[in-house]
């Protein structure tokens, strides 16, 4: 036991820098010491450390495959686990997608009324194959609001009144619901998620956040929090819980549930998963993996992200759970051309959103801060539920904020044909010569309407979302921010139009807009202030407008979005520096080594640092010291890892040793 | 954990049972500007009085001429079919109900076990905290060098689960002290 040989050469397999010189012994020493290679809460991983691992695993596959027929056959199956593994995660991510938007719609219009002949049914499925030729804004007889199942006719001042109750009541409820069952069964599942993502996947521990509670309890509250009508989105927490299901998934092949680093593989492969359920747009999601969270992205993790994505796509797709052969609910196909000049209101739109993701930002981090270091952090659950009640009771009076988000989001991209009723297209439109296209028309006074309450929204809106971003149950931005951006393009859209129709004889539109043709499309102009703002709070730029594109089908709309997102990104890094997710990663304080930043400083780590005098360096020597030795060091000192040395006089550096790997060995040996 | 499969078999139960009604999982649906917008030339009515149309046809009927022309033939004719949209959708109705019943039982079933762990359990745990006041200390330091081999010696599946639930209940105190008391993450 004193000779410590066997020390040694466990030693020697947890060196990662003399990988070469330990063969094939380390693949035995990782089977006999359960929790080797594991790294404690709160810690980064050794990224050298475990690939070189992960190298010594296959050699020795490679090594024992000529053995026998069935080593071949473990040998196969270690080929293509990675593949298995991402297909299981993008199976598992349409599934659970699917049942978020199927259970969030069908919750969010609980809150009006209840479908009595099928209570699972949303009013859009209830009313399916309703035979009645009108009816107003989508309620029809087989969907009851609440008034009515209290027997109150529809409309009416005592009827305004209890749907507004009701309205309330439900949200409270829902929300009450998600935050205590956050509080109490999976702390982890509250907020979006995306910044711890980002730091796990650059390499750290955090023990319980990618667990089977967290998953459970994120979908189920990120149901409620969606139903209740709070400003807040899906599309974040899809991030979080596609990584969940990662991490759960490759447990079932010890390659990656094994090993850290290889781990970050199929995590990273998870979160493309996840973005392209959330918005239908499967290379979106591998780009925004790429660009976004991943920190180690090497080609083969690319592709299988791809396939990820597209598998998750996929089923999503074939659940179809909004009836409308897409995956997300505003999809909008476009092909109405643009006009050269309209890039001067894109950019403009672009330093719009900059301005609204800055103050967006600035503001939510002041309210977050304010939040970890006064009183208000001890009250959540008041805290969720005094802003649901104030989101309520301030949203139900606007028809634009009472919708769900998703609705009023597609109502803005969408352009105004014939089945739109809304008083935004209400406009002086001719319709008797039935072969003519859509003419532009001058806006008549729905539509002035429609933009003060669109105004009035933008402005609730905006200060909701600072205060719900950072409320202890699951919630994204995405959604809050592509809104925002949609309604300000929207108006923007709006004026242009009526621009190009009274002055239509100025050069500026002279070439397009003199036939009566309709020229300007303002819903495309919500479209590119959506990816502005969105751009600007997230500061991500290609897969921003890749998701856009794929969201609206139309490959024409590029040059715009382009030219939105980057005016935005530069007004937002001219005015502040980080984006949202970083700056979180700075309020909370986690270990995030950012890519992005650059290396400053020309002075060598030898000349800063000072080592002091008095103190020995605490090291351990290669092959001298006895297990009592190290237990006394392990006992002296707190340090989370030793230097290996060769020997105390020339203390040439072999390798490093973690504290947690020197205690599993030695209680192992004992 | 024994509940959640009792549960699944419930919910499979329910969906066999209730299968009755019958709802279509397929429809075009045509949108029409009213007659009267378009033939009167007046623009005062273009807002209100769109007419829905929604039948059960083929993806290759679902047109003006499929749909609306055989239900208001007298008010509409041909020439008036450019104004209408239709379109041909599809849905799932039994997916629809089986995620939604699926979610209301997770619901409960968590909203059940919530008020367990709240009101009871705390009533249990004085009890058994008297007796076993010194073992609990003994347990903490056991699960560090190696809980597994203890819990396979005494081999009690009951043993197990109430070992995998404290296990379970301290990993969440702990992520609730992180983020409620100390603020050091998600805030």
């Amino acid at each position: 036991m004193d000779t410590l040989s066997v020390e040694t050469s466990e030693k020697e397999a947890l060196i990662s820098d003399v990988g070469d010189a330990v063969i094939f012994s380390g693949m035995q020493g990782d089977d006999d010491i359960p929790g080797i290679g594991q790294y404690d809460d709160f810690h980064t991983i050794d990224w050298q450390r475990d690939i070189a691992r992960d190298r010594m695993r296959h050699r020795y596959i490679v090594k024992k495959r000529q053995d026998s027929i069935w080593d071949l056959i473990k040998g196969a199956h270690d080929a293509w686990s990675g593949w298995v593994c991402v297909l299981l995660v993008g199976v598992c991510t349409g599934v659970v997608a699917g049942v978020i938007d199927i259970g969030a719609s069908w919750m969010t219009d609980l809150k009006f009324g209840i479908c009595p002949q099928a209570f699972w049914f949303n009013r859009e499925q209830c009313c399916w194959s309703s035979n009645e030729t009108t009816f107003d804004d989508g309620n029809c007889s087989q969907w009851l609001t609440w008034p009515q199942v209290f027997g109150e006719s529809r409309e009416g001042a005592g009827a305004y009144i209890i749907s507004y109750l009701f309205y309330i009541v439900w949200a409270l409820v829902f929300a009450a619901l998600s935050a205590s069952l956050v509080r109490m069964f999976a702390p982890y599942a509250c907020g979006s998620g995306i910044p711890e993502i980002k730091t796990i996947l650059s390499g750290f521990i955090i023990r319980g956040y990618l667990g089977k509670w967290t998953l459970i309890i994120k979908v189920v509250g990120l149901i409620l929090s969606v139903s209740s009508g709070l400003s807040l989105g899906k599309e974040g927490p899809m991030v979080h819980i596609a990584s969940c299901l990662g991490n759960i998934l490759s447990y079932l092949f010890p390659k990656y549930g094994r090993n850290e680093a290889k781990k970050r593989e199929i995590l990273s492969a998870a979160a493309a998963a996840g973005v392209s359920v959330a918005f239908g747009a499967p290379i979106g999601g591998v780009l925004f993996s790429l660009e976004e969270v991943s920190y180690y992205f090497p080609l083969k993790t690319l592709w299988r992200s791809f396939f990820c994505a597209l598998i998750a796509a996929f089923i999503l797709r074939s659940i179809n759970p909004f009836g409308n052969e897409h995956s997300v609910l505003f999809f909008v196909e476009y092909n109405k051309p643009w006009i050269f000049f309209e890039l001067i209101p894109f950019v403009g739109l672009g330093i719009i959103g900059g301005c609204i993701a800055t103050i967006f930002i600035k503001a939510n981090i002041w309210w977050c801060r304010y939040r970890k270091y006064s009183k208000l952090g001890q009250y959540p659950v008041t805290e969720v539920l005094v802003v649901t009640l104030v989101t309520a009771v301030l949203s139900y009076p606007n028809p634009y904020t009472r919708m769900n988000t998703s609705q009023l989001i597609y109502l803005l991209f969408n352009q105004c044909g014939i089945s739109n009723s809304d008083p935004l297209c209400d406009y002086d439109r001719n319709f008797t010569d039935v072969n003519s296209a859509i003419e532009k028309a001058a806006a008549r006074p729905g539509v002035y309407n429609a933009i003060g309450l669109l105004f009035l929204a933008l402005l609730l809106k905006l200060v909701m979302t600072v205060f719900t971003f950072g409320i202890k149950v699951p919630c994204g931005l995405f959604i809050p921010s592509l809104a925002l951006g949609a309604i300000a393009g929207r108006i923007v859209g709006i004026g242009v139009e009526q621009l190009a129709f009274h002055y239509s004889k100025i050069w500026l539109f002279s070439g397009e807009c003199q036939t009566g043709v309709d020229c300007i499309t303002p819903g495309l102009y919500a479209m590119v202030g959506a990816a502005a703002v969105l751009g600007g709070v997230t500061r991500m730029t290609v897969s921003l407008v890749v998701i856009m594109f794929e969201l609206t089908g139309g490959v024409r709309y590029i040059v715009p979005l382009m030219a939105a997102a980057m005016a935005s990104k530069w007004v937002g890094d001219a005015l502040g520096r980080q984006g949202i997710y970083d700056a979180h990663i700075a309020l909370n304080g986690y270990p995030f080594l950012d890519s992005k930043d650059e290396f400053q400083h020309t002075s060598l780590a030898a000349d800063v640092m000072q080592p002091k005098r008095n103190e020995t360096l605490a090291v351990i020597t290669q092959d001298s010291m006895t297990v009592d030795d190290v237990e006394t060091l392990l006992k002296e000192t707190e340090h989370n890892g030793y230097p290996v040395v060769v020997s105390k006089e020339s203390q040439y550096l072999v390798g490093f040793v973690l504290r947690r790997d020197l205690n599993l060995a030695i209680g192992n040996i004992i | 954990m024994y509940s959640k499969y009792i549960a699944i078999f419930f919910v499979s139960a329910c969906v066999v049972v209730i299968s009755g009604q019958s709802y279509e999982d397929k429809r075009c649906k045509c949108v029409c500007p009213s007659p009267a917008a378009v033939f009167n030339n007046s623009a005062t009515t273009s807002t209100d009085h769109r007419r829905h149309y929604i039948a059960n046809v083929p993806p290759n009927k679902c047109n003006c001429k499929g749909v609306i022309l055989p239900r208001d033939g007298a008010e509409i004719t041909e020439e008036f079919c450019p104004r209408c949209e239709c379109k041909y959708e599809n849905r799932n109705t039994t997916i629809i109900k089986v995620v939604v019943i699926i979610v209301i039982w997770v619901i409960m079933l968590l909203v059940v076990y919530m008020g367990f762990l709240i009101c009871l359990d705390p009533l249990i745990n004085k009890r058994a905290k008297a007796s076993y006041q010194e073992h609990t200390n003994e347990d903490d330091e056991s699960t560090i060098a190696g809980p597994s081999q203890q819990m396979g010696a005494r081999g009690n599946v009951l043993n197990r689960v109430t070992h995998q639930q404290d296990k379970w209940k301290r990993q969440v105190r702990e992520q609730r002290r992180n983020i409620y008391d100390r603020h050091t993450m998600l805030n």
